[in-house]
Order: C-alpha cells, then structure tokens, then sequence
C-alpha cells in the first residue's frame, strides 16, 4: 500500500475516526506484536493521542478544572475532542475554541461564568507565550516628522487581549491560581468587569483598566490611528490623548508603533 | 543570543539531563555539575518565561534540542513555519544538535502529537531522506534522527528497522540519536537480537544515545520516560558503549518528573559505566 493512503488510515484509526471498514483495512496492513495484537497497538494510539491532547486542556484550563472539578472537566474534555481538530505541531495552539465551545455546552451552563473564565484562561496562556518584544522604540518614534503624527499606528504588547465579562473572574481566577490571593466569598452580582491581559517582561498580568482607559485600549487594539483619536471625543477628565502616551509607553501597555499607508489622493 | 555570556564552545561530552520546567528553579539557583541539557525545542518556540530560563541555562550549559513537530515521516508537505520558529530558536540557542524522530505526528494538517512509525518501504525511505535533507538545508547543519518504540509494525516492509536507519542516515547524510531504551523495548516487544541492531548502525553517524525508563503493561513493554533506567537497558547501554564508545548519552524522564537529585543518581550510574568503574 502506497505511504499516503497508509498514513491516511493510520491517522484515522489513531484520531478515532476510522470506519470499521477502514480500520479492517489497516489491520490487514500491521503486523501485531509478539505480545500486542495490532488491534491493540492501534487502541494504545489512540489512547495515547486522546491523553496528548486532554493533558493539554488541563494545562490551559486550571482554574476550569478546579471549578468543574475533575470527571466533569473530563466529561467536557471527552465532548470537546469529538470536534476539536489540532491544526498546529505546537500543542499550545490547541484548545483556542474550548470557551466557545463551553458556552454552548448545556451539562455547564448552571456555571453561567464558566466560559467566560475559559476564555480569560486562553488569553493568559497566549499573553505568557507570546514572542518575547522591546520596549517602545522613543527615538524612532521622535525621528517621524510632525506632518506624519496623524497617520500613527501604536501597538498593544504582543500577546495582550481585552476581554470583558459580567462577572467578576478575575478574581475567580485569581483565587484558585494564587495561593496568597485573599479568600472572601465573590460577588457574582457586583458587575460587569474589563480586563486587560498582558505580559510585562516575564510577568504575565490582569489589569483592570477604567472606563476611559478601556475605550482606549479598544481604539489602540483595533489599530485606530493617531490623528483620528485625537479627533474621537474621549472623556480624558482634562489630560489629553498626548499627554496619556509617554504614560502608557512607560507602563508598557503600547509597545510598537507604525504608519499607516497614506490614503491615495 | 549570540556573542555576550554564550558558551562558544558547544561540544558536548558525557551524561546530559533532559531540561524539564520542574527543575528550573533548583538549576538556576545551584547550577549543578550537569555536562549539558537537552531542552525540547517544542517548549521554546514562543517567547517569555520558558525562553527567559533556557536563555540563561544556555550561558552556562551547553544545550541540545529534540523535537517531536517536524513530522518528518509525513505526506504532508513540511510545515514551514514551523521549520522557521525552529530555525529561530536554533539561531538564538546555538544548540551542539538538533534531533527529531523518525515519525510523524500529522496528516492532512491534522496533528495528533503522538509518534507514529513508518512501513521500513522503499518509497518511506526516499521521502524521508528527502525531507531530512531540506530540512538540514534550511537550518544549515545536520540534524540527528531518533529510534522509535512503536506498538505496531507494518507488514510489506522492504527493510529491517536497523537497515532502514543505516541507509537513511546515508541518503539524507544526517547523523543518529540512538535511543537504547527503544532498542531493548523494541527487541522485546518484537522479538529481535538488540545487538544485531546496534551492529548494524554506522558507528560514526550515531552521535548521541538516550536512556529512559521503561513500564510493562500485559507482557508489552511501554517506553513512558516515566520511571528509573530499568537493568536490562544498563546492560544493553554497556554493549552500545562498546559500540559507540564515548557517545554523549541523555537520562530521559518525562512522566512523574523526580527531584533532580533523582536524575543526576541516573547520570553518575551511566557515566560510571562509561569509565567501566561499577558492574551492574
Ligand atoms: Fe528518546
């Protein structure tokens, strides 16, 4: 049998989507062991790949784990698989749609924030992975002429995400992560909440921005240009977009910027 | 990281840890007497903490990188970008070698990140050969390819397992990671002469060797890297020493990671046995 139809058998069989037919097929090309018939090197694939890929859910998805606890994670797990396809050699890539897939996972829904504390946990893994990133280049950015200033671009750290919830979980995260985090019973009624996730040199963090800072954020993350925030009305409470950016640069929350393609006359 | 604080001389010699995140915290505090590391190039290919700490082990260990991602053994076409990030990483570590397996993990961009075995056939061997070499033209040095403890075999095949490796490492002039403990696994499970294999290799392609530990489920032999060296692995390691001579070998330990306190008792019984001083 040629290498591709081979392989293609195989890998049906190991990712557990082999017809009986196709995995009749595969055994007539195996030769099983002495001690382990083939049927069963094949099961012991699968069961491998299916550990891979659990263990990788549980390493993103902690403080999900310690919430469901451990047979109802892996139930999740065990749906979540049926349809979630790795697409990456880095298993680190895997699992980015778990949180949507949880908020349509009725089992869970008696944990209205379940999803949400999914999602917040694939945006700290992917902010504490990110490539590593200079501070802001100051002395390039003062070599760009004042007739340009308008068409600037700055960039939010590699890695950092906004994400907004109506519950409180950062500090549900913070309470099953961080051994010293105070214990007080959570409000789940206190209100929405807004986040920034973002890795500060090798400190990975949750900032909670204001209002004001928020509607920024969301403005820099959608690559909105210079002269076109200053011309946005922001509620500033009396400082101004350029006076907020050596801020920012200093905090680290803007990390790179460019020009934007002038538009054709 | 080139220039400032990198070893510059990146040869390796004697019995080196597998570098796992358990032990960064005790090794960049006592930076213990440990010839080098071999880090697993999968772990670093992004930024931030794990770059931060191998980064700093490297400024005083020499480091090699073995990789499961390559799917060398794959119909689909080399996954490119991850040939860069790797390349990347390569560039920044300076690693003594850089090693992957004779597998592959993927098909039709699905990846299932397990080792999967290739029929020993005459068309495996070309398109393997094949792509090792691209693969080593794009990182610019040889790579090391590594042995695999399969649980299934292909019937039809046109070689032994020892043969195909022998004429791979020829075709694709790539060099070889000889892990002992899939040797023994594999002669066990497969029932074959261990020794017939290790006479067969190329002695000067084989450049490193691994020691890992092995468990028995059912009278099959699993290479979990979750437990010590097993006796019968030793004593194979005291033929492949014979063979190989003074190989740089690897303790490998993957599952249920001990102290490391733990491995370094691993490496002392493995470099004793190198300078024949204890008989197991
Ligand atoms: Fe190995």
């Amino acid at each position: 049998m040629k290498l591709a139809a081979l392989q293609q058998l195989f890998a049906a069989a190991a990712l557990g989507t082999a017809s009986a037919s196709e995995q009749a097929h595969l055994e007539a090309q195996l030769q099983g062991s002495r001690v382990l018939p083939a049927w069963q090197g094949i099961e012991a694939y699968r069961t491998s790949v299916d550990g891979k890929l659990r263990r990788s859910l549980e390493q993103i998805y902690p403080v999900c784990h310690r919430l469901v606890g451990e047979d109802f994670f892996q139930a999740m797990a065990s749906a979540f698989l049926e349809h979630g396809v790795s697409r990456s050699p880095d298993l680190g890539d895997y699992g980015a749609e778990f949180p949507a897939f949880l908020s349509d996972f009725s089992p869970a829904w008696s944990l209205a924030y379940l999803a949400d504390v999914a999602r917040l946990e694939w945006l700290w893994h992917r902010a504490f992975n990110a490539p590593d990133q200079p501070r802001l280049d100051l002395e390039a950015l003062a070599r760009v002429p004042p007739e340009h200033w308008d068409r600037l671009v700055f960039r939010l750290p590699a890695g950092a995400a906004l994400i907004a919830s109506d519950y409180p979980i950062h500090r549900i995260w913070e309470i099953n992560t961080v051994s010293t985090a105070c214990h007080d019973v959570i409000d789940l009624d206190q209100g929405g909440i807004r986040i920034l996730v973002w890795r500060d040199g090798h400190s990975t963090r949750l900032d909670l921005p204001s209002e004001t800072e928020w509607k920024l954020l969301q403005a820099f993350a959608s690559g909105v240009p210079f002269g076109e925030l200053c011309r946005q009305d922001f509620d500033l409470s009396g400082t101004t977009i350029a006076e907020l950016l050596p801020l920012w640069v200093q905090r680290g929350w803007l990390r790179d910027f460019d020009l934007q393609e002038a538009a054709a006359p | 990281m080139r220039g400032a604080g990198v070893v510059t001389d990146s040869s390796i010699q004697g019995v080196g840890l597998g570098l796992r995140p358990p032990h960064y915290a005790d090794i960049l505090r006592s930076w213990p007497a440990i010839p080098w590391f071999e880090a697993l190039s999968d772990n670093y290919l992004g930024g931030g903490l794990p770059l931060h700490h191998l980064t700093r082990i490297r400024e005083r260990y020499p480091i090699t990188l073995h990789g499961v991602g390559l799917s060398l053994g794959s119909v689909d076409p080399l996954n490119q970008a991850y040939l860069q990030r790797l390349k990347v990483l390569v560039d920044r570590v300076e690693p003594s070698f850089v090693s992957d397996h004779l597998a592959w993990v993927s098909h039709g961009g699905r990846y299932f990140h397990d080792l999967a075995p290739l029929p020993y056939t005459e068309e495996a061997l070309e398109h393997v050969a094949e792509r090792i070499q691209r693969v080593q033209d794009v990182l610019g040095r040889q790579i090391l390819i590594e042995n695999l403890s399969p649980y299934v075999r292909f019937a039809g095949s046109d070689y032994l397992e020892w043969e195909f490796l022998s004429e791979l490492a020829r075709r694709a002039d790539c060099s070889l990671l000889l892990d002992v403990n899939n040797v023994f696994v594999n002669a066990f499970n497969h029932g074959f002469d261990p020794l017939t294999y290790l006479d067969a290799l190329p002695a000067e392609r084989v450049k490193e060797m691994h020691l890992a530990g092995y468990e028995e489920e059912g009278r099959f032999l699993f290479d979990t890297h979750g437990r010590a060296v097993q006796d019968g692995v030793w004593a194979l390691y005291r033929q492949a020493l014979q063979r190989f001579e003074q190989v740089p070998t690897l303790i490998e330990w993957d599952a249920d990671i001990p102290a490391l306190e733990v491995l370094m008792a691993e490496a002392a019984k493995a470099e004793a046995l190198r300078s024949d001083r204890l008989l197991p």
